[in-house]
């Protein structure tokens, strides 16, 4: 018998324990809670135990809206020119002790510092918003949908909202553009609706439940307006790409390949080689156009190597072959060229 | 919300108890800190009307002997509300941090962890809070104790 009640005392200190550590009220009690006060009182007369009595107070517990809107990573998101649904990603929480329809918009700087301390110098165009319908952390086409509200969050959740946009293709290396995702507290409406606009009580407290705006001016927001916002930015990692064109001469009918000249009938090979700059983003889909000379025909019989290197300033005959030839103009398509990075087109023609 | 207007209706009238001949009642107020127009800072106690989680609560706990005997054994119990985090109590208060089990100073309390090791009793583990009368209260007598809490 003593045995379980000890067992007991100790389950019950657990619990006692487990609460107190809870990391407990970011959101806290429940709007419309009723907290109820009870004291009771113990006493004698004469030596006798009288009836206990006890008393009560209660209150309601009102609304307090507070919510915050913050850039998911502290990092820019880096973008080339003419890229399409580019995207910056925002943590959405309701830190209100209610249940919250949270109405979304997003803005874009006019000059000024961004989110990650680049200077906004342009806008991202068709820019539209989108819920981590999936919570799975990645923007997925097709099974996140595109909102302009967030449907009913409840205290202390989370939502993850990406910013698609897309980046002129006249934009730089550097060049950035900073967009704020602001979210305001709306009634919570039946499902798929977005509800009122949430207003304080205003005038004199009522004994009912009041509604007080506890939103902060982190970040540069507006304190206790509902409203929260906040920043991101697309910063543009242009590639940098340079190309040269060197030849040689390889071999004449006369000298073979020993101190060839440039007569009729000799050899030449073109060396075309594309550069990335350090820093640079890796440029892809690069694609190698070259009109030969009218004096020159393309030498067959010598197979075109493509994504070679170089060595010095000739190309090394490293690559692979590849390209094509039509009449006197050679295309090639080279694979992805990373920062600070050579890739090269080596073929050969005779001289007419 | 018929519904929770006729609770309150209901218990707004109750604070107050006269039970045989000993009066008792409890009282919730929020403390705020205002400002002046000088900037100077004072609190002011305030009916709860507008409170939301994060509020500084005060109970006030008045008692007063109406009878012609004087009471003995005087002992007031208050469990601390699940949604109120208990802060401090008027001295003379021994408190519970195991939902009423072994009462003491909070300095000497211990709360039991997850782990089976123990450590010393925060003011948010307090679960009761008690005052015991080592005097009678003798007729006519009357006197208020009070606590603090921060609503969860």
């Amino acid at each position: 018998m003593t045995r379980t009640v000890r067992l007991l005392a100790s389950a019950s200190g657990l619990a006692v324990a487990a609460l107190g550590a809870s990391p407990a009220f970011a959101a806290g009690t429940a709007s419309g809670s009723t907290i109820t006060n009870t004291v009771s009182l113990n006493y004698q007369v004469g030596g006798v135990a009288q009836p206990q009595i006890s008393a009560s107070d209660s209150f309601i517990v009102d609304r307090k809206i507070n919510l915050t809107v913050v850039q998911e990573g502290a990092a820019t998101t880096s973008v080339s020119p003419g890229q399409t649904n580019a995207i910056t990603t925002f943590l959405v929480t309701n830190t209100s002790n209610a249940t919250l329809d949270l109405n979304l918009a997003v803005s874009q700087l006019a000059g000024g510092v961004s989110a990650n301390g680049g200077t906004d110098n342009f806008d991202a165009t068709n820019v539209r918003i989108y819920e981590d319908t999936n919570a799975n952390g990645v923007y997925n086409a097709g099974v996140d949908l595109l909102v302009s509200y967030l449907d009913s969050v409840v205290a202390d959740a989370t939502r993850r909202v990406f910013v698609l946009a897309d980046i002129p293709i006249a934009r730089v290396t550097n060049d950035v553009a900073g967009v704020r995702l602001s979210a305001a507290a709306h009634e919570t409406q039946a499902a798929a609706t977005v509800g009122a606009v949430v207003t304080q009580t205003a005038g004199a407290n009522t004994a009912g439940v009041d509604t007080v705006f506890a939103d902060t001016n982190a970040n540069g927001n507006t304190a206790r307006d509902g409203i929260h916002f906040g920043g991101d930015d697309y910063t543009v990692l242009a590639a940098a790409l340079t190309a040269s064109k060197t030849s040689r001469v390889i071999s004449d009918p006369f000298n073979g390949t020993t101190n060839p000249k440039l007569i009729p009938g000799a050899v030449v090979e073109y060396c075309i080689a594309i550069s990335n700059a350090a820093g640079a983003a890796t440029a892809t889909n690069v694609a190698i156009s070259d009109s030969l000379p009218a004096q020159t025909l393309f030498d067959t019989s010598f197979t075109m190597l493509i994504n070679g290197t170089t060595g010095g300033p000739v190309c090394s005959t490293d690559g692979v072959a590849g390209g094509s030839q039509a009449g006197n103009v050679v295309t090639a398509t080279l694979s992805n060229i990373a920062a600070s990075q050579t890739r090269t087109v080596l073929f050969r023609a005779t001289v007419q | 919300m018929k519904f929770l207007l006729i609770l309150l209706a209901l218990l707004a009238p109750s604070a107050v108890l006269a039970q045989g001949d000993v009066a008792l009642a409890s009282e919730v107020f929020v403390e705020r800190v205002v400002t002046d127009s000088q900037g100077k800072q004072s609190i002011v106690r305030e009916e709860p009307k507008v409170v939301t989680p994060g509020d500084r609560i005060v109970v006030v706990i008045s008692y007063q002997n109406k009878g012609a005997a004087p009471k003995t054994g005087f002992e007031l119990t208050n469990p601390i509300p699940d949604a109120v985090s208990f802060s401090e109590a008027d001295s003379g208060a021994s408190v519970s941090a195991d939902g009423g089990k072994s009462w003491g100073a909070l300095a000497a309390l211990k709360v039991k962890q997850p782990d089976g090791t123990t450590r010393a009793a925060a003011p948010a583990d307090v679960t009761h809070v008690r005052w015991s009368f080592a005097q009678p209260i003798a007729p006519g007598n009357k006197g208020e104790k009070s606590f603090r809490g921060i609503v969860k």
